[in-house]
């Protein structure tokens, strides 16, 4: 494929950025991966009590140290990491590169936003003298579009910020809404993707959902953190400000199951549909990003994508085992990890795949731009 | 069918045709009418957790919603209350579209529910529990009901939808009309067949003490555009609007509420909770753009209206900014349901198709003095007959999230 096959007007990834436990940047996201260390260590237990030992922490994230003290005294971790990471991308480009700042769009995806921050102002409320004794800077970080709201406000960005979530599959719905919003007119370029931060409050949200009878899973994946926020334009926009794209996107497709034990079945209809809608055959799919769990559904996905693969055998990226279990942020950590494969690529498909425990499966296709 | 959203080359006319609501001045779409007509007041004082040690606790609770009368195929212990208001909502929208389960799962679908708080009012029980006994004390399944995208997985659950996109989209107190706007752009571009969308909120009390410490609750009355109005009343509920292409509602012969012609997104980008007047102003030529109409053409505006000092006079500026000196009839629908967080832009619109069809506008009750610096006729107090051609809802957010949507009459002999 070269560069001249694709339209003008499809979409197309022209850069990313990534805050995770292989440090600050995409370069070190994308060895990370390629070296295949692990990058979940131990807690210090004084800072970080709660029932794991473990997790995937961006090394030595400290807010103030990356954005400066000004403004950064009530923000929480998940916004830190969000403005961060999103801060990342727009130095690779320069702001005026962007276009005009009414049709910067920002997508972002997040679980229940920052639950330490839910969490912690309640706790004031209960334990306080006052019931309103609580900090009234704090208020904003509870609301769930704190992270979407404080990067636009940080960095001028005036067009649709949109706030999406949904579970483990939130990366690839909030491509999937970018792509809506960006076809039907609302916004372009349009930065989108997905952020979660580690805490011990979620620490114990997560141990106990997982549990059965009291006894968390010995298999669970202990818990990670970051974020992955994406550049979407349109092939035209990324040729007129000389970005390279390094990917299309070629179509997504979700659906929903009821009975866990149909997770194979649905899963293996998505890819199935997407291929057929994209145009393409199981043959074509390069490089591969499951979502890993590790679990009843990560059997499921693999056995699905056996079903529909066959013989191919794309390239694996793995994040989930490297970065841990990075609930909102994990499948856009799987985008970044393929497109990191599709670069070396030149007629490359990538298929991401997810499933989460919720009731929804999704895959998403990228291909390599010559 | 391609799988890339928004390729059809035609683009298709999308309508409203099922509403389910759940409000604390009726549940049901007949009950909410009817109190929208009536100018009904939702106020009471807060059950919903405990409000000893605030000088003053009104809200506008649902008292009256036991889930299992509306849920059917999930366990309503498995769902947080505002998952419960939202699969509810959505089932009484599909019942209200006069379409058969069936049907409705033989098109593709799309869910998209708007929220501020999600199940904050199970992490509120949760941090009693931490308080009282300690984290590892946590009951499971209370921690399974917290993700936000179960306010959508919920509905999915309900109805046993496969082919289906569901998302939840936590953008606080525009979510609803984001929501709403995301059917929108999927029907219309022919990725979807049907979209249930909309917002919910349960109250909790991690919201309404952060109101509180802000000085903007209102100690009895929600009272928008009011000269002496003193805040919010944090309410609780869900909206939820069924949509499918005007093809696919003439082709089974459906009732057309009301039909989207289109809504704008912006941010100020300026202040975390501080509404800006010119972004205001700015997104509503948004959506008059991506609706095809002129400021001249909206018959009614739904209003954002909260009833604090700084929303009501921003906004009626933006309002005058954007329609001159003699904007149209602006209301807000909160003095009746209070401040519904995500679900309120969602039972907005709701009410603005309710509107049209029956040829209304609902009233803003408690009111005694228009304030001169908001300058609007906001129908006091009684509702009026009017007939109604195109019709705005406001929509403003925490971190500068404005959403605009805009409503029209579907005229079969005009079409």
């Amino acid at each position: 494929m070269t560069v001249t096959t694709i339209a003008a007007d499809e979409l197309v990834l022209s850069g990313w950025s990534a805050a995770s436990a292989f440090g600050l940047g995409a370069d070190r996201f994308t060895a990370g991966l390629r070296a295949g260390t692990g990058a979940v260590t131990a807690l210090d237990r004084d800072v970080w009590p709660g029932p794991y030992d473990r997790a995937g922490l961006i090394p030595g994230f400290d807010i103030a140290g990356v954005l400066g003290k000004k403004g950064t005294r009530s923000m929480d971790r998940a916004t830190g990491i969000a403005v961060a990471t999103v801060g990342m991308l727009l130095d690779q480009y320069g702001r005026e590169r962007l276009g005009e700042p009414e049709r910067l769009g920002l997508v972002l995806g997040t679980n229940s936003g920052s639950v330490q921050s839910i969490m912690d102002f309640t706790r004031e409320s209960l334990t306080g003298a006052k019931p309103y004794h609580v900090d009234p800077a704090r208020f904003p970080n509870t609301v769930m579009n704190r992270a979407a709201g404080q990067s636009a406000i940080w960095y001028g960005l005036k067009g649709p910020n949109t706030t999406i979530a949904g579970g483990s599959l939130t990366g690839l719905l909030a491509l999937n809404y970018a792509v809506r919003l960006h076809r039907c007119g609302h916004s372009e370029p349009v930065l989108c993707g997905a952020v979660e931060e580690y805490s011990v409050p979620r620490g114990w949200l997560e141990w106990h959902a997982r549990s059965r009878d009291g006894v968390a899973p010995a298999d669970a994946a202990p818990l990670g953190e970051g974020c992955a926020i994406f550049l979407l334009e349109s092939y035209s926009s990324a040729v007129r400000q000389q970005r390279r794209p390094l990917a299309a996107v070629r179509g997504s497709r979700f659906l929903a199951f009821a009975d866990p034990a149909a997770v194979r079945t649905v899963l293996a209809r998505a890819v199935a549909e997407a291929l057929a809608g994209a145009g393409l055959s199981p043959a074509d799919v390069t490089v591969l990003a499951a979502s890993d769990s590790g679990d009843e559904f990560g059997a499921q996905e693999e056995a699905a994508l056996a079903d529909v693969l066959g013989a191919a055998r794309p390239t694996r990226v793995h994040c989930r085992a490297l970065l841990g279990d990075t609930s909102a942020a994990s499948s856009a950590f799987q985008l970044a990890g393929a497109l990191g494969e599709l670069a070396d690529r030149p007629d490359g498909i990538a298929l991401v795949t997810g499933v989460d425990r919720d009731g929804q499966v999704g895959c998403t296709l990228l291909g390599a731009v010559g | 069918m391609s799988v890339l959203p928004g390729d059809a080359r035609s683009p298709r006319r999308v309508v409203v045709t099922g509403l389910g609501v759940v409000t604390s001045i009726g549940i049901g779409v007949e009950k909410f009418l009817a109190g929208l007509r009536a100018g009904r007041s939702g106020v009471k004082p807060i059950t919903a957790f405990d409000t000893t040690g605030f000088a003053h606790a009104n809200g506008c609770e649902i008292t009256d919603f036991d889930p299992a009368r509306w849920l059917h195929h999930v366990d309503p212990a498995q769902l947080g209350r505002a998952s419960q208001l939202s699969a509810a909502a959505a089932g009484m929208a599909v019942a209200d579209a006069g379409m058969s389960v069936e049907a409705l799962r033989s098109r593709r679908a799309l869910v998209s529910v708007g929220t501020t708080d999600g199940e904050s009012h199970d992490l509120d029980q949760l941090v009693g529990v931490q308080v009282d006994r300690g984290a590892e004390h946590f009951d499971p399944v209370v921690t399974r009901r917290v993700p936000a995208g179960r306010l959508s997985s919920s509905i999915v659950a309900e109805l046993g939808l496969t082919d289906v996109e569901a998302v939840t989209i936590p953008t606080a107190c525009a979510a609803g009309n984001y929501a709403v706007g995301y059917g929108f752009d999927a029907i219309r571009s022919g990725d979807v067949e049907v979209a249930l969308c909309g917002g919910a909120d349960a109250l909790c009390r991690k919201t309404f003490t952060g109101f509180y410490r802000l000085g903007t609750i209102a100690p009895e009355a929600c009272q928008p555009f009011d000269l002496n109005r003193k805040g919010i009343l944090t309410g609780e509920g869900a909206g939820i609007l069924l949509m499918e292409s005007l093809d696919s509602a003439r082709a089974r012969g459906a009732r057309i509420y009301a039909e989207v012609l289109g809504y704008g997104l912006n941010c100020d980008a300026y202040h975390p909770v501080a509404p800006d007047r010119n972004s205001i102003a700015r997104c509503i030529e948004l959506a008059h753009r991506n609706a095809g109409v002129k400021p001249g053409d909206i018959d009614f505006i739904s209003a954002h209206g909260t009833g604090t000092k700084a929303n009501d006079v921003t906004e009626a500026g933006a309002i005058r900014q954007v329609f001159g000196q003699r904007p149209p009839r602006t209301v807000s629908i909160k003095g009746m349901i209070g401040h519904t967080m995500g679900a309120a832009s969602a039972l907005a619109s709701a009410a603005c198709a309710l509107a049209i069809t029956h040829k209304f506008i609902p009233p803003t009750i408690n009111h005694v003095e228009t304030d001169p610096e908001c300058g609007l006729d906001c129908v006091p107090n009684v509702a009026q007959e009017a007939d109604l051609r195109v019709v705005q809802n406001n929509a403003l957010a925490f971190g500068g999230n404005n959403a605009v949507l805009i409503l029209g009459r579907y005229d079969e002999v005009a079409s």
